[in-house]
C-alpha cells in the first residue's frame, strides 16, 4: 500500500490538473464541434501532442481570449510549444495559471469573438515521464493519455472527438495492444499505419463531450523505448483504479468546491487586455472660423511667417502697400476700409507707422501677444487636437486645389485665394517653388502693392469656381511673371520680414512667449485660501465639463 | 529607491481594482491651491475632479494610473504594479504612465486644463456623459431671507419644516458616500441658519469642498465672515444687483441692504476664501452694469457672475424681463470689460442659442445641468433637480438614492425631453439643450410632469 501511494497521488494529480479551466471573471460560453488529437509515442519514450480544436463561441459570451491546454506531466519544454489560431501564430504562450501542468495560449487580438468560430492548433513536443510498466506484462510499457477537457460551465454541445495514438517506429503490427476504450467510444479503435509507417490506433466518437475526461491507452514492448524513459514499476492498475474510484467518489463534492474557489481566485488574477489610458473632458470639439493668421498661431508657426501672412492679408485688402522691400517699409492706403481690418491687422499697420526700429519691434510683439491671447481665448473649451487636425486638413486642401489646377490661370487664382492657408504648410517654401517654377504666373491683383517695382495695372480675374459651363479665362491681358521669380518673391517675403523687421527671431519670439506662456508661478504658501468651487478658472469654466452652470445664481 | 519614493509607493498600494467611491487626495499647494477628488465609478471608469468644477473623465487604465500618479509613484514602480494586471509589456505601461503623469501634473501645476498644452486630452461632446451622481449638491438650509428680492426664484409661499443640524450632518455623510465632492450652502439666506459654521466644519472634515451663496449682509460682521473661513469654507458667492445703492435696495426691497452687502464683500475679500459676486440682469439694473463692473473691479473682486432671470417663484411674476436677445450686448460689454480688467466672468444661464449663444462670446457651453451635474436639497430634505425647480425627486434621508437619481423627472431632464419641437434639427441643440426648462417656452411641459408625478 505504501508503495502505491505516490502513484495514487500522481494519478489524482493527472486527473485534477489536466482539466482545462478557461476561468476568468468573464462569461465564457462556447462549443467544440470538432477536436482531433494526435499522440505520438516516440522512440525516446517521450510523447508529442498535436491538438486541433474547433471553437464556436456563443454570440452572447465574451471573446475567447485564452485557451488553457492540460499536459500530462510537467516535463516538457515551454519554449518548444507552438500554437496557432486560424493559422496565425500565437505568440503569448505561458504556463497556465489554471492548470498545474499546462499551457495558456493568449489569443490577443485574434481572440475568437462572440458568434464566431476559430481553430486552435497546438503542438507540444517531447513530453517526458509518460510511460509506465504494464501491470499485466512487465515486458510491455503502458501508454495512457487523456486529452484536455473543459469545464462544463463553459462548454456545451457535442464534439466529434478523434484521438489517434502513433506508436513508436519499429513496433510490429502484432505486438501492441489497445486498452479498453472509454465507454462512449467504439470498443475497438481503427488501426493502420500512418505516413511514417508507424502503427496508429484511432478512436472516434462524433457525439463526445468536451467537458468529459476520456482515457485512452495502449501497450507495446518496452524495448522500443529506453529503460530510463519508463517511470515506475508496473502496478496493479485495476486495484489502483478501484481505490481511486472510491476516493474520487468520496472527494468529488470537496474537489468541486476547491475547483470553483481555485477558478475564481485565479480568474481574478487573469491579466486584463491593456487599453491605453485616455483622459477626456466635455468640450466643443473643433473651433471653426479662425482666420489663417489665427490658425497659424494655433499651429505654432514661426512668428516671421505669421507677420508675413498679416502683411499679405493687409495688402490683399488694399489697406497698405510696400514702399521698400528690404528693409521692409509699408504705408497705409488712405482709401482702405478700416472696418474690414481685424484688430491684429490694424495693430500691424500701426506698428509700421513707427519709424524707430526697436519701438516698432515692441509694437509688433505687443500685437502678437494680443493675437495669441485672442486665439487662446477663442480656443477656450474647444479641443486643440481636433482643431489643429481640422486646420491642417484645410491647408492640405488649399494646396491640393492649387496643385490640381488645370491651367496656369486657375492655378494662380487658387493660389491667390488660399495664399495665407498655403503658407501654413511646413513645406511651404519648397512647395511654392515646385509648383510655380515652370511656366508663367498670373500675378494677383494686389501684386503691385507688394512689389513696388511692379507696374500697377487693373486686372480682371475671372471666376472659375462656378460649376457651370467651362469658361474661357481672360488672363491674356493679366500681368505675368516667370514662375521662379514669383515663387522667390513670395518666399522671400518671409525672409525680408525676418531680416529687416524682426531682427533676431529667437529674441523676438522669446519676448512674446514670456508674456503668453509665463513660467509657472513658484510654490507658495498661497495668498488666498482657495479657488475651489467658485470656478475661478475661466478656461475650465468654458467647458461643459464644469459643473458651474446655474451654480446658485439668480437671486 | 529613495525613502520618499518608497513611502509614496507604499501609500498607493491599494490593490486594484479600486473600490467604487470618492477618493480625496492631498491638496496641491501651489499658487492655485487645488483640491483633488477621484470618483471611481462602476467598471473602474472615474472622474478626476479639480476644485469641484473641472471634471476629467478617465478610462479604467487612466483611473489606475492617475491614482498612482497622484501619489507621485515613480514610473518604474507604477509599471511594475500595473504590469501584473495587464497583458502588455512593462515598457509600454511605463511609457504611457509617464505621459499620463505628466498630463495630470501639468494640469495641477497650471491650476486648470489647457487644451493648448495638453492636446492629448480628448473632448467629449457636452452633456453626453451621465454620471452616477451629481458633482455638486446645493443645500438650501432655509427659505428664510433678510432680503425680499422681487425676482427671487424662491416661492414665498413654500413652507417646510427644516432639518436639524444633526440631520444636515447626516445629509453630508450621505453626500460623501455617494461620491459627491462639492456642496454649496444656499437658501433663502443660509447665513441666517445658526449652525452653518458647524456644518461647514463637518463637511470640511469629510473632505468636501464647501461654498456659500449669500446676500452678504451678515458678512458685514467681519468676525462672522472670518469664522466661516476658519471653519473651512472654500468659496463665497455674494449677490450684488447693482453698484448703485438705490437700484440694489429697490431690487432686494430692503433699505440699507446695499451698504451691508458691500461691507460683506469687502470682509469676504479679507478672508482667504475665493470670492465672487453674482448679478441678475434685469430691466431694473442693466443700465448700471458698467458702473457695477467698474465698482467690483475697484473692490478687487476677482470673478464676476452674471445670470438672467429664473422663471420660478417670484421670478415668474416679473413684469418685463430682459429677453434673451437683449442679453448679447450686455454680455459682450461685460466680456470686453473683464478682458481689460483681468477679472473672470462666469455666465450661468442656459439660453436658447438662437437667441443668445454664449459660445459666441467665449462664455462656454451653458446648458441646463439640473439632475445631471447638480441637485438641490430643500430645508426639509427633499431633493430638487435644481434649487429653482420645485418638484421633489424624493427625500434624501429617507428614499433610496437610485429612486431619486432615476426619478422620471430627473431622467427627463438629463435626456432633455423638455426640448421644444421648434428646436428640431438645430445644429446648436446639443450644446444649447433648449435653454432653461423653467423658461416660459417649456411651461406646458413642466405642468405635464407635475401631473405625471
Amino acid at each position: 500500500m505504501l508503495k502505491k501511494c505516490p502513484l495514487l497521488i500522481l494519478l489524482i494529480g493527472l486527473l485534477l490538473f489536466t482539466i482545462n479551466l478557461p476561468g476568468l471573471a468573464q462569461t465564457y460560453r462556447f462549443s467544440i464541434p470538432k477536436e482531433i488529437v494526435h499522440a505520438y509515442w516516440n522512440e525516446d519514450g517521450s510523447l508529442s501532442l498535436q491538438y486541433e480544436i474547433w471553437f464556436a463561441n456563443s454570440p452572447s459570451a465574451d471573446p475567447i481570449d485564452f485557451v488553457d491546454i492540460g499536459i500530462p506531466t510537467r516535463y516538457y519544454d515551454l519554449n518548444a510549444v507552438q500554437a496557432y489560431v486560424n493559422g496565425i501564430p500565437i505568440t503569448s504562450i505561458e504556463k497556465s495559471p489554471y492548470v498545474t501542468n499546462g499551457v495558456a495560449l493568449g489569443l490577443g487580438t485574434n481572440a475568437i469573438r462572440p458568434g464566431e468560430t476559430g481553430v486552435v492548433t497546438v503542438f507540444i513536443p517531447n513530453i517526458q515521464q509518460v510511460l509506465y510498466v504494464d501491470s499485466s506484462d512487465a515486458s510491455y510499457v503502458s501508454a495512457v493519455f487523456s486529452p484536455t477537457w473543459f469545464g462544463s460551465e463553459y462548454v456545451s454541445g457535442l464534439t466529434n472527438l478523434t484521438v489517434v495514438f502513433h506508436l513508436p517506429k519499429g513496433v510490429l503490427p502484432e505486438e501492441p495492444r489497445w486498452h479498453q476504450s472509454p465507454s462512449s467510444f467504439p470498443s475497438e479503435p481503427q488501426t493502420g499505419l500512418d505516413s511514417e509507417g508507424r502503427i496508429f490506433y484511432s478512436w472516434n466518437n462524433p457525439q463526445a463531450s468536451a467537458s468529459t475526461q476520456y482515457k485512452f491507452g495502449a501497450s507495446f514492448p518496452k524495448h522500443y523505448v529506453p529503460e530510463t524513459a519508463i517511470v515506475a514499476q508496473s502496478i496493479n492498475l485495476d486495484a489502483v483504479m478501484e481505490i481511486l474510484f472510491t476516493l474520487i467518489c468520496a472527494a468529488i463534492p470537496l474537489l468541486f468546491v476547491i475547483l470553483i474557489i481555485y477558478s475564481i481566485v485565479k480568474a481574478q488574477r487573469r491579466k486584463l487586455e491593456y487599453l491605453p489610458p485616455k483622459i477626456a473632458i466635455e468640450g466643443n470639439g473643433i473651433k471653426r472660423g479662425l482666420t489663417a493668421v489665427e490658425a497659424a498661431i494655433l499651429l505654432e508657426q514661426p512668428l516671421d511667417k505669421v507677420l508675413t501672412m498679416i502683411l499679405f492679408s493687409v495688402l490683399k485688402k488694399g489697406a497698405a502697400r510696400v514702399t521698400n522691400k528690404n528693409p521692409l517699409e509699408i504705408v497705409r492706403e488712405t482709401e482702405a476700409e478700416i472696418e474690414k481690418l481685424r484688430p491684429y491687422e490694424l495693430k500691424f499697420l500701426e506698428a509700421f507707422e513707427i519709424s524707430d526700429k526697436k519701438k516698432r519691434q515692441e509694437a509688433l510683439q505687443q500685437m502678437i501677444i494680443e493675437l495669441v491671447k485672442s486665439v487662446q481665448n477663442k480656443m477656450r473649451g474647444f479641443s486643440r487636437k481636433e482643431t489643429v487636425a481640422y486646420y491642417r486638413e484645410i491647408v492640405k486642401r488649399a494646396w491640393q486645389q492649387v496643385e490640381d489646377a488645370a491651367t496656369p490661370e486657375v492655378k494662380s487664382e487658387k493660389f491667390d485665394q488660399a495664399l495665407e492657408w498655403t503658407m501654413l504648410d511646413k513645406d511651404y517654401d519648397d512647395r511654392t517653388r515646385r509648383v510655380f517654377e515652370s511656366g508663367p504666373v498670373y500675378v494677383p491683383t494686389w501684386w503691385h502693392r507688394y512689389d513696388p517695382l511692379f507696374p500697377s495695372r487693373p486686372v480682371s480675374i475671372p471666376s472659375t469656381s462656378s460649376p457651370s459651363a467651362p469658361q474661357t479665362p481672360t488672363y491674356t491681358s493679366a500681368p505675368r511673371l516667370p514662375g521662379a521669380d514669383f515663387a522667390a518673391s513670395i518666399v522671400n517675403g518671409v525672409q525680408n520680414l525676418s531680416g529687416s523687421v524682426i531682427g533676431n527671431l529667437s529674441d523676438f519670439t522669446s519676448k512674446i512667449t514670456n508674456k503668453t506662456n509665463p513660467p509657472p508661478a513658484p510654490s507658495t504658501s498661497r495668498s488666498y485660501r482657495s479657488s475651489s468651487g467658485g470656478c475661478a478658472c475661466a478656461c475650465a469654466c468654458a467647458c461643459a465639463g464644469c459643473a458651474c452652470a446655474c451654480a446658485g445664481g439668480g437671486r | 529607491m529613495r525613502f520618499s519614493q518608497w513611502f509614496q509607493s507604499k501609500r498607493a498600494e491599494t490593490p486594484f481594482p479600486l473600490s467604487q467611491g470618492l477618493y480625496r487626495f492631498p491638496t496641491i499647494e501651489n499658487s492655485y491651491h487645488i483640491t483633488v477628488h477621484l470618483r471611481v465609478e462602476a467598471e473602474q471608469h472615474a472622474s478626476l475632479i479639480l476644485n469641484g468644477n473641472t471634471i476629467l473623465q478617465l478610462n479604467p487604465t487612466a483611473t489606475w494610473m492617475t491614482y498612482l500618479a497622484l501619489y507621485n509613484v515613480p514610473a518604474s514602480v507604477a509599471a511594475q504594479k500595473l504590469s501584473i494586471l495587464f497583458s502588455t509589456s512593462r515598457a509600454t505601461i511605463e511609457r504611457d504612465y509617464r505621459q499620463l503623469s505628466h498630463t495630470i501634473h501639468s494640469i495641477l501645476g497650471r491650476g486648470h486644463l489647457c487644451f493648448h498644452d495638453n492636446p492629448e486630452v480628448e473632448t467629449l461632446f457636452p452633456f453626453q456623459y451621465h454620471p452616477s451622481a451629481p458633482y455638486r449638491m446645493d443645500l438650501a438650509l432655509t427659505y428664510q431671507c433678510n432680503n425680499q428680492c422681487f425676482h427671487c426664484y424662491n416661492d414665498p409661499n413654500r413652507t417646510v419644516s427644516p432639518l436639524s443640524i444633526e440631520q444636515w450632518k447626516a445629509v453630508i455623510d450621505r453626500i460623501w458616500e455617494l461620491g459627491i465632492p462639492h456642496i454649496v450652502f444656499t437658501g433663502g439666506e443660509p447665513t441666517l441658519v445658526e449652525g452653518l459654521t458647524l456644518l461647514i466644519e463637518y463637511a470640511k472634515q469629510k473632505g468636501l469642498i464647501t461654498g456659500l451663496n449669500t446676500n452678504g449682509r451678515r458678512l458685514s460682521d467681519i468676525g462672522y465672515a472670518q469664522s466661516l473661513h476658519d471653519a473651512g469654507l472654500d468659496h463665497i458667492q455674494i449677490t450684488l444687483e447693482s453698484a448703485n445703492p438705490t437700484v440694489h435696495d429697490r431690487i432686494v426691497q430692503k433699505n440699507g441692504a446695499w451698504k451691508q452687502t458691500i461691507t460683506g464683500i469687502q470682509n469676504a475679500l479679507k478672508t482667504q476664501c475665493f470670492v465672487m459676486t453674482n448679478t441678475t440682469l434685469l430691466r431694473e439694473n442693466f443700465d448700471t452694469l458698467p458702473q457695477t463692473l467698474n465698482y467690483l473691479a475697484e473692490l478687487g473682486v476677482p470673478t464676476i457672475g452674471l445670470n438672467a432671470l429664473i422663471y420660478s417663484g417670484k421670478g415668474c411674476s416679473v413684469a418685463q424681463p430682459l429677453t434673451e436677445t437683449e442679453l448679447f450686448p450686455l454680455l459682450k460689454f461685460a466680456q470686453d470689460f473683464v478682458e481689460q480688467s483681468g477679472q473672470k466672468l462666469i455666465w450661468y444661464t442656459p439660453t436658447h442659442y438662437c437667441n443668445f449663444d454664449p459660445m459666441s462670446l467665449n462664455l462656454g457651453v451653458k446648458g441646463c445641468t439640473a439632475a445631471l451635474f447638480n441637485l438641490c436639497i430643500e430645508p426639509n430634505g427633499e431633493v430638487l433637480p435644481c434649487q429653482s425647480y420645485y418638484q421633489s425627486l424624493g427625500n434624501f434621508l429617507i428614499d433610496d438614492w437610485e429612486s431619486i437619481w432615476h426619478h422620471p423627472l430627473a431622467e427627463a431632464l438629463r435626456t432633455r425631453q423638455y426640448i421644444s419641437e421648434q428646436c428640431g434639427d438645430c445644429l446648436l441643440l446639443s450644446q444649447c439643450g433648449g435653454g432653461c426648462p423653467l423658461a416660459p417656452t417649456q411651461i406646458n411641459w413642466q405642468t405635464f410632469f407635475r401631473m405625471e408625478a
